[in-house]
């Protein structure tokens, strides 16, 4: 990926220097190795510290709302969703948007390697063509980067940004044959009460440190629901109802918009799985309305719209 | 709404949405006995429930 | 158990369902008493929260008519 990183380079400075944007968003190596972060850019001098690899697994579009200047931004296929997302919903005109595509073959999920090397601190992950090269103090290990992606990436069927002024390389072929929804499945085919069971399970070790949220592109409210006092909708304390009721509301306000970017269990400090949550909405959406968040400009979101032919099975 | 909610366990017979006129109050009582009688069989709530007291 | 008689949070609407339960009454029709009405200015007043505030709050069952 590193000829991805020199093309980054050379379209952002590109841009700066002749004034196409104001501001460039991409990522730069974090200092943690695995933990590339955001980065924005305004002066051309500093596109080298602008970095593409496989840990690239934020969303760049949580620094697109409440903003005037002109953007260049990366994408890939979801993070293009997402823009689209954004572009639909009034927060960021599509004029003041470059959107430099990247054909996405998927981030590495970071936990999956650490646990692969039995929790040992890692010092340098290195990618090498298909391959990531894990270093430590005592010792190296070389992963196929198709085994160690994160599970969204490997499930996921939009690699190719859908809105893009300008690609960094060709599309990549799109995933066939994956099935995006098979634990979502598993547990529908559950009595409730072991429904219950499995996500009070799945959210028992959540400390309710709200990063899923603020990882999510799509949780933009001035004010969240969880922190609304007057009335105090969600209860502060790590309450195993408060912290259900929180992902519950999580998930659901992201009900036609989430383009499963797999952010938020990135980010998630002890690991837990909400996508659990936001991809039954997914899978809804898409059966009830023939629906995936942002794949095009044209169309109005399913529950912004009537449509006499809606599903109102539920409704006596 | 009530998909999602019956996906985390909630039991079906918990939620329901209805329609009626002002004008309809015999669909009023025959919805309101339905959902009287599809929440007894449910039967009391157990989960879900925040057992600690409020706090303000 | 056979007594135990359910706590129903009813979201009605004021201009529809609220008018029917009105009308019922009037009519002197006979339904349940476990219904706990909030009548709301429309139903599409009613939020996520709301019935995830009355679930938590411990009724046994939530029924939102317009």
């Amino acid at each position: 990926m590193i000829q991805y990183t020199d093309k980054i380079r050379e379209i952002a400075g590109r841009l700066l220097k002749d004034g196409t944007v104001e501001v460039f968003i991409g990522y730069r190596k974090g200092t943690v190795p695995m933990m590339n972060e955001p980065v924005l850019i305004r002066d051309p001098d500093q596109v080298d510290t602008l970095h593409w690899d496989v840990n690239c697994g934020l969303n760049l579009c949580n620094y697109l709302t409440r903003r005037t200047e002109k953007i260049g931004i990366l994408a890939t296929g979801c993070n293009s969703r997402n823009i689209v997302t954004h572009i639909i919903e009034n927060q960021i005109k599509r004029e003041q948007l470059y959107i430099v595509g990247i054909p996405c073959t998927g981030m590495v999920d970071h936990r999956a390697v650490k646990r692969a090397v039995g929790g040992k601190e890692i010092l340098s992950a290195e990618q090498q063509g298909e391959k990531l090269i894990v270093k430590g103090a005592d010792f190296e290990k070389t992963f196929e980067i198709k085994e160690i992606l994160q599970s969204n990436c490997a499930v996921c069927r939009h690699r190719n940004p859908v809105e893009v002024d300008e690609m960094v390389a060709d599309p990549v072929p799109e995933q066939e044959g994956v099935e995006p929804y098979k634990d979502v499945e598993s547990v529908e085919g559950m009595e409730p009460r072991k429904k219950w069971e499995f996500f009070t399970r799945l959210i028992s070790r959540c400390l309710r440190c709200y990063a899923c949220r603020n990882a999510c592109p799509l949780c933009y409210c001035p004010t969240c629901f969880v922190d609304e006092s007057r009335p105090q909708w969600v209860g502060k304390s790590n309450d195993p109802t408060d912290t259900m009721t929180f992902h519950f509301l999580r998930a659901y306000h992201c009900a036609g918009r989430c383009t499963d970017c797999g952010a938020c269990e990135r980010v998630c400090p002890v690991g837990i799985s909400m996508r659990q949550f936001t991809k039954k909405l997914n899978k809804d959406a898409e059966e009830l309305f023939s629906w995936e968040a942002g794949l095009t400009l044209e169309q109005r979101p399913p529950l912004d719209v009537y449509r006499p032919d809606d599903y109102n099975d539920f409704i006596k | 709404m009530k998909n999602l909610l019956e996906h985390i366990g909630i039991e079906p017979g918990r939620l329901h949405f209805s329609w009626i006129s002002s004008a309809e109050a015999t669909k009023f009582v025959d919805v309101a006995n339905q959902v009287y009688e599809a929440v007894k069989e449910v039967g009391p709530a157990q989960v879900f429930i925040k057992r600690l007291a409020e706090v303000a | 158990m056979n007594d135990w008689q359910p706590k129903i949070t009813t979201f009605l609407c004021h201009w529809c369902s609220y008018g029917a339960a009105d009308l019922a009454g009037v009519s002197r029709l006979q339904y349940p008493p476990n219904f706990r009405i909030i009548r709301v200015p429309c139903s599409g007043r009613v939020s996520p929260k709301f019935i995830l505030a009355a679930l938590r709050h411990g009724s046994d069952g939530v029924w939102v008519s317009g």
